[in-house]
């Protein structure tokens, strides 16, 4: 899921200086498991925007706010609270606060939260990134365990020199990835998998912004 | 004395050390400490913003100890270059008469003075490897040809006190059929171990020079231990250095450094003396290790 961290109220007030009234929109899916978009998240927002004297028209939880069209239609019934409202504040990933733009031709779109990463989460809100959206997934050679996310250097032949105890060198809390990709290779019986050089990755694959279109002709 | 890559393949003991690039344009220490060396080393490496700290470029170093009739080693890192970058750096390199070229990943922005700075690693060590032999067979890496091709001499680093030791050595392995050379290796302070990397590494055709880390000061060592990545100093050595007062720490740390080369001379091929600072000890350290 995507991972996002509310900013800081006085980072949110900064930016919404110049207007007063307020529609909130969170999300059903990753916000809501981030607890950054659900509706306790609107119902704070609500009041620590009321306690600084700004009004808010009213608020709703968008079952999956990066679906545009989806989103649309869920806000039909909000129409009056929506009109009533300056300015939007998005409280999901920065997909559903441009899902809003897309949405609110007339009105400005701001968001409360920080995305930060795609994440599992291990425990209940406690997230680790293991996954890096690189466009060519390369587990299949390194025994499921994504080097390219959890090196910071994303080396793709081994660890560097700065590993130390089977630790990262960037961050002595963490295991070295390519100890744990050796080690789980060696126990399966695959180094054979990562005796050769890797070849370096080819960011032609993942030129920003991506698009994909699914659909079956 | 002969140039680096003829001594290497003439069989001869290898001694080479560091540069420091300096922070800033004054130049002059680092040119000292340089010109103390000449004729007492095969090669001196120029570090590339060492420890992810910024300073002046090791490419502009390398071409200044080349004038000044070293033979100069270019040290170049993943860190801070993308491939267009690193490709341009060498044909810079070759057309400034640098040779020697020792491939690195580079450590991480945070160990540095940059720590906002976006971490390039676009390729890294083993590949950098393969690219100075695609250079020099006249092509670059998306296969065009080059209007005259390099002649690098390329090396690595490897680590052999590296624990666990096993995906270390794999990466070793990579970086050898990769075209490596030479190895200069990170610091080596556990004979019996090096003895036992030695083993594995003589099963290949490589140059192994021992890195000699200098200590001067049992705080100098705790800082590199916890600051300094790809380094561990053993605390009987942290030990044996807080035991020599301040007075004689410095004398007590060139000395382990003459001890360890001695240790070593019968095993590899030469010896890499890292005198980070404190560059115009090495020819002392070399007396005292009688090279």
């Amino acid at each position: 899921m995507i991972i996002s961290k509310q900013k800081n109220l006085d980072e949110i007030l900064e930016a919404i200086k110049d207007n007063n009234s307020f529609f909130l929109v969170g999300c059903s899916e990753c916000a809501s498991l981030c607890g950054t978009g659900d509706e306790a998240a609107l119902e704070d927002m609500k009041k620590k925007l009321e306690e600084k004297g700004k009004k808010v028209t009213g608020y709703f939880v968008a079952k999956t706010g990066c679906q545009v069209l989806g989103t649309k239609v869920e806000l039909k019934k909000f129409k009056n609270e929506v009109e009533g409202a300056e300015a939007l504040i998005i409280m999901s990933c920065g997909a559903g606060v441009q899902a809003a733009v897309e949405i609110f031709k007339d009105k400005h779109v701001y968001t409360a939260n920080d995305t930060l990463f795609l994440g599992n989460m291990t425990r209940f809100r406690v997230f680790d990134e293991r996954c890096s959206l690189c466009g060519e997934c390369i587990v299949n050679e390194t025994g499921g365990i994504c080097p390219v996310t959890n090196c910071p250097k994303g080396l793709l032949n081994g660890p560097c020199g700065g590993m130390n105890n089977g630790k990262c060198e960037v961050d002595r809390e963490k295991d070295c990835v390519w100890v744990r990709i050796y080690n789980r290779l060696n126990d399966l019986k695959r180094l054979d998998l990562i005796e050769e050089i890797a070849e370096p990755k080819d960011y032609g694959k993942h030129t920003k912004p991506s698009a994909l279109n699914s659909k079956k002709d | 004395m002969r140039k680096f890559k003829e001594a290497l393949e003439a069989g001869e003991f290898l001694v080479t050390a560091e540069c420091g690039p300096p922070k800033g344009t004054d130049l002059n220490e680092m040119l000292k400490h340089a010109k103390d060396l000449l004729g007492k080393v095969h090669a001196l490496n120029a570090t590339d913003n060492q420890s992810s700290v910024m300073r002046v470029s090791s490419l502009a170093i390398c071409k200044l100890l080349l004038e000044m009739g070293h033979d100069p080693i270019f040290q170049l890192t993943c860190r801070d270059r993308n491939r267009l970058a690193l490709q341009s750096d060498i044909l810079g390199a070759h057309v400034l008469g640098i040779k020697n070229i020792l491939c690195l990943t580079g450590d991480y922005v945070t160990a540095g003075d940059h720590k906002a700075a976006k971490p390039v690693f676009d390729i890294e060590s083993s590949q950098l490897l393969q690219v100075v032999n695609t250079l020099n067979s006249g092509k670059d890496m998306a296969g065009n040809e080059l209007h005259g091709a390099t002649e690098m001499f390329p090396g690595a680093t490897v680590t052999p006190e590296a624990k666990p030791i096993e995906p270390q050595l794999m990466k070793f392995r990579k970086k050898v059929k990769a075209g490596s050379r030479f190895f200069q290796t990170q610091a080596i302070y556990d004979i019996e171990n090096f003895k036992n990397f030695m083993k594995e590494a003589r099963k290949h055709n490589v140059k192994i020079l021992a890195g000699i880390l200098v200590l001067k000061s049992a705080g100098m060592a705790t800082f590199l231990n916890n600051n300094v990545p790809g380094i561990t100093v053993p605390q009987n050595l942290i030990n044996e250095l807080k035991a020599a007062g301040k007075e004689k720490a410095l004398s007590t740390g060139l000395d382990i450094a003459a001890r360890t080369i001695k240790a070593v001379r019968d095993l590899c091929d030469g010896v890499h003396i890292m005198a980070i600072g404190m560059e115009d000890k090495v020819p002392e350290i070399m007396k005292r290790a009688g090279l």
